[in-house]
């Protein structure tokens, strides 16, 4: 499809040359620095909307690509494009960053770098999200991460219990960025490991799947390189018993942060477990995918209990992030066109949710200077409007119909019922007990008696402080309501996906018995 | 004889005479200049080398009939370059330090020079003895400017103990050089290629071949050849130790290269294993050594010796793109390093020591140099979009395509524990309160140089293949 502007590319580069120009912007100039973080990403919003339009559903596969030799002994390109699954996740970041920049307004302090930071990390989310090639994945992939440590360290917040500090913004920001690169270093062994035994001698994620459909790797091989990467983009996603970074990440990032990090960050993990691990290795996906269900589930269950067990409200949607990403991987694993509908569908309404979520805690917090449930109470009648948008994240999270949520996670569990009823079940389980937990946060938050401290609390007041909020709001609803539009788009793409794993079974009954003898 | 084919290096000994007799003639007060003249100096070296040229590819024999001792191949070429670019930053990094020296600063840059010499001759170096001579001329000069400031008990220190197993590792390759040539009857390279051409290897000439490997892993600080390496960073004026960390460490790197790739090529199947074990045993010990250091400088001395375990992991593939990998890896610990080391030594001036809590805050009192050295220890650490991810990126897929995936394993290990120490200096300066209130100026041309420094980190990152076309063309021999 020829388009006069390379759309991806600008989409990309809006928020990488905004962090180049506001190095040039005096420090003492905070609101020229809002000023460019916000036409960056409104930029990207924009095109991001226009590509979800604009994609041509009756074509499918890669649209508006861009494709410049980079690095060519080594068959290195810089090679964007999306699909209609990366379509959808292009939107929800795009969504999420500028809502998350209007959030920032709260951020006082060191205005100039945080925004720096801040567009480094969304450039390197869009990066992921529109790259094929294995290379600039990566590239994109470890930027990401590693402007996460200074914007937790320096912006975040230790995590209290009762005022005494239960862990401090620096242990909770070295931990995560020490996971995250430590799992990425593990995709990328096995992402090397394929390209040198593909011998295609192409990073090129569609060449290389041309290359591998037409000779694939043998079974063992792929059955060894397979949880390499499951596992290293599984840290992100966050895959149980990898998680354990994620929820004193998010408890201890700033919320703009937060809402990036929970909303779309983690989604990277399960996309690249689509795009890459499953999409090159089909075989190794089929041997190995029943064991990302099975752990799952414990994030789905185990994820929630826990997030029941606490008190901090950013720990609340912390673990609770870590539970729903539990059937966003089981939709995943489920290996059905539904059940991958409902997986993209969920990452894209559970991201919304996310973020909503947090942006509230972070202007309650900001409000109250604590996150601490039972502390709180009684704030619905000071923060009216913060309330009622509270009410609507945690009807999303548990949810109920005429939210994306709801849509998505039906989905998904219709899809996995025939291939792993048992968690099918748990899965309906999880969301009895999201809804205890966020029915709990909404009582202790906003109901009950409102503690003398607190009576000087603000609400959101201008239309501009509750455009992000709104902006919300609307898409979460427009989505649960009519969500035909953006699910016929991910299906373009998820059906002709899975079904180049035609027969399943019949791989595993080949590989298992050709494997026997050994 | 083929005069021009030595031209930087007769150029440089006509500076280093310069020098000399400069240092005589100046009075004390007008000595604090004298950099200028050693800047100027390389800078007129660089065009020489420019103008060289036409000479590639030819050779120098002092003798008519012998074999050649010196070449100016392409792979010297290049690599004389990097030594040169190396040199006119440490120049610039000393410019601070001359105020410490006060009147003997004269002979220091002399030293630099000849220094710089060595290292130049070891980059066309193509007959054991004069590798020998090259060596020590560097080594020579670095222990004499290790001991520098004569007033600091450490600096005697470090010149001192890098003295003493410096001669040792001397030894070691002397002894080592004996070895071969007692069985194959000569020294320069291309007849010790034919000898060992069938890929056989009298048993001493095998221990002839690790004895001069392990003189030369002292240079590059690899181990069991590291012990040296912590207290003479720590002792050492900082310009000195970024050129023994970036200027010492290539050039070792330099012969290894020419020394495997070239007359130890035909046994390839004796070393690589050894290098592999090496490598990993280097990486380990570096990276997890630096995890509890409390001194940037012997922080960045246990990274440098993780480095050096990257660089013995790209050579233990012996392959072509292995090299590639390690020239490519080389360019990037360049920038990288030298970037670092040039915050050290602006910074330690004004905070006063070299003590980790000495940087905290210094985001605060100077966002320059914080940035700087945020992006040198990322871009060590391997963070994409900066010069050292690609290196490590190359030097792990050439070994994944030599097979030996546990390597790998231990190389990918190693980025997640360097990258925690390289954050807790980051921690320091962005996360923590600043110890001073008063900011920190940078003159104008320290801060055109970081930010030249940091330009070269980030387009060695992003724009790979002109660098990469230019090493596979420059590393053949």
């Amino acid at each position: 499809m020829p388009t006069v502007v390379p759309v991806l590319a600008v989409l990309l580069l809006a928020p990488a040359l905004g962090a180049v120009l506001l190095c040039a912007v005096p420090a003492s100039r905070a609101d020229w620095a809002r000023r460019i973080a916000v036409a960056a990403t409104s930029v990207s919003l924009a095109l991001a909307v226009w590509i979800v339009f604009d994609y041509d559903r009756a074509t499918g596969g890669y649209q508006y690509e861009v494709l410049i030799p980079w690095v060519r002994p080594l068959g290195i390109g810089f090679h964007l494009g999306v699909d209609g699954m990366s379509a959808v996740l292009v939107l929800l970041h795009a969504l999420c960053s500028f809502t998350g920049v209007l959030i920032s307004y709260a951020i006082k302090e060191r205005v100039k770098e945080y925004y720096i930071f801040y567009l480094l990390l969304i450039t390197g989310v869009f990066g992921v999200f529109t790259s094929l090639d294995l290379f600039f994945f990566y590239f994109f992939y470890e930027m990401a991460v590693i402007p996460m440590y200074p914007l937790i360290g320096i912006w975040g917040s230790d995590v209290k219990e009762h005022g005494v500090v239960r862990f401090s913004k620096e242990y909770a920001a070295m931990k995560l960025t020490i996971y995250l690169t430590a799992g990425a270093v593990l995709a990328l062994t096995g992402l090397l490991w394929l390209y040198v035994s593909s011998g295609a001698g192409t990073f090129d994620v569609v060449a290389l799947q041309h290359h591998l459909s037409a000779f694939p790797l043998d079974a063992r091989r792929q059955a060894m390189i397979f949880p390499l990467l499951a596992v290293g983009f599984g840290v992100i996603a966050p895959l149980w018993p990898f998680h354990s970074w994620s929820p004193i990440g998010h408890a201890a990032a700033p919320s703009a942060v937060s809402m990036l990090h929970a909303g779309v960050l983690m989604k990277l993990g399960s996309y690249a477990i689509i795009r890459l691990a499953m999409g090159l290795l089909p075989d190794g996906a089929v041997m190995w995918l029943p064991w990302v269900a099975a752990l799952c589930t414990m994030n789905i269950i185990y994820g929630g209990l826990v997030a029941m067990a606490q008190k901090d409200l950013k720990l609340i949607i912390g673990y609770s992030s870590s539970s729903h990403m539990g059937y966003v991987l089981l939709g995943i694993a489920a290996l059905t066109p539904l059940a991958l509908d409902g997986a993209v569908l969920l990452m894209f309404a559970h991201g919304l949710m996310t973020a909503l979520a947090f942006a509230l805690v972070g202007h309650v917090y900001d409000e109250t200077h604590t996150r601490y449930l039972p502390e709180l109470g009684g704030l619905g009648k000071s923060l009216p409007f913060i309330a009622t948008c509270g009410v609507i994240a945690a009807m999303a999270s548990s949810s109920l119909p005429g939210f994306g949520n709801f849509v998505a996670e039906l989905l998904v569990i219709l899809g996995s019922w025939d291939r792993y009823p048992l968690q099918a079940i748990l899965a309906v389980l999880g969301i009895v007990i999201t809804s205890v937990y966020m029915l709990r946060m909404v009582r202790g938050t906003f109901f009950g008696t409102l503690p003398q401290t607190f009576t000087h609390a603000q609400d959101a007041q201008t239309f501009f402080a509750r455009l992000p909020y709104l902006v919300l709001v609307a898409v979460l609803l427009l989505v649960g309501c009519w969500p035909r539009p953006l699910i016929r788009l991910i299906d373009v793409s998820a059906r002709p996906f899975i079904s180049t794993f035609a027969h399943p079974e019949a791989i595993r009954m080949a590989t298992t018995t050709s494997s026997q003898p050994r | 004889m083929n005069w021009p084919t030595v031209a930087v290096e007769l150029a440089l000994c006509a500076g280093v005479l310069g020098l000399l007799l400069t240092d005589a003639l100046l009075g004390p007060a007008k000595k604090q200049a004298i950099w200028k003249l050693a800047l100027a100096g390389v800078l007129v070296l660089g065009g020489v080398l420019w103008w060289q040229r036409p000479w590639i590819g030819q050779s120098f024999q002092p003798m008519a009939a012998g074999q050649a001792m010196f070449v100016l191949d392409p792979f010297a070429w290049t690599f004389k370059w990097l030594f040169l670019l190396t040199m006119l930053v440490v120049i610039l990094m000393t410019r601070v330090f001359t105020r410490q020296a006060g009147a003997n600063i004269g002979e220091f840059y002399l030293l630099l020079y000849s220094a710089l010499l060595g290292m130049l001759v070891l980059a066309s170096v193509h007959d054991l003895l004069l590798l020998f001579i090259g060596l020590e001329l560097l080594t020579f000069s670095l222990y004499v400017m290790a001991a520098y400031l004569k007033t600091d008990a450490r600096s005697i220190e470090a010149g001192l103990k890098y003295l003493i197993l410096g001669s040792v590792s001397s030894g070691f390759l002397v002894y080592g050089i004996s070895l071969l040539y007692g069985t194959v009857g000569a020294t320069d390279f291309a007849t010790l290629r034919d000898a060992f051409a069938t890929g056989q290897m009298p048993l001493l000439a095998k221990a002839g071949m690790l004895l001069v490997l392990a003189g030369l892993g002292f240079k590059v600080a690899a181990v069991p050849f590291h012990l040296w390496v912590p207290d003479v960073y720590e002792g050492a004026p900082t310009p000195v130790v970024a050129l023994l960390s970036v200027g010492s460490k290539m050039a070792g790197i330099v012969v290894l290269l020419r020394l495997l790739y070239s007359v130890f090529w035909p046994v390839q199947a004796m070393w690589g294993g050894i290098l592999a074990v090496l490598s990993a045993a280097t990486m380990l010990y570096g990276n997890l050594a630096a995890i509890p250091q409390t001194n940037i400088k012997r922080l960045l001395g246990y990274s440098s010796i993780g480095h050096a375990g990257y660089l013995l992991m790209g050579l233990s593939t012996a392959s072509w793109f292995g090299a590639q990998a390690v020239g490519y890896y080389l360019l990037a610990y360049l920038f990288s390093n030298l970037a670092a080391f040039f915050v050290v030594v602006t910074a330690s001036q004004a905070v006063g020591g070299d003590r980790l809590e000495d940087y905290d805050g210094l985001s605060r009192r100077s966002p320059l140099l914080a940035a700087t050295l945020f992006v040198g220890l990322l871009s060590l650490a391997g963070v994409p979009p900066l010069a050292g991810f690609v290196g490590k990126l190359l030097v792990l897929l050439a070994t994944v395509e030599s097979g030996r995936l546990w390597l790998v394993a231990i190389g990918a290990v190693n980025v997640a524990i360097s990258l925690y120490y390289y954050l807790q200096v980051v921690r320091r300066m962005y996360l923590r309160p600043a110890v001073g209130t008063q900011p920190l100026v940078v003159d104008p041309l320290t801060r055109a140089a970081l930010i030249a420094l940091i330009g070269g980190i980030l387009l060695v990152g992003i724009v790979q293949e002109p660098f990469l076309r230019a090493l596979s063309s420059a590393i053949r021999f």
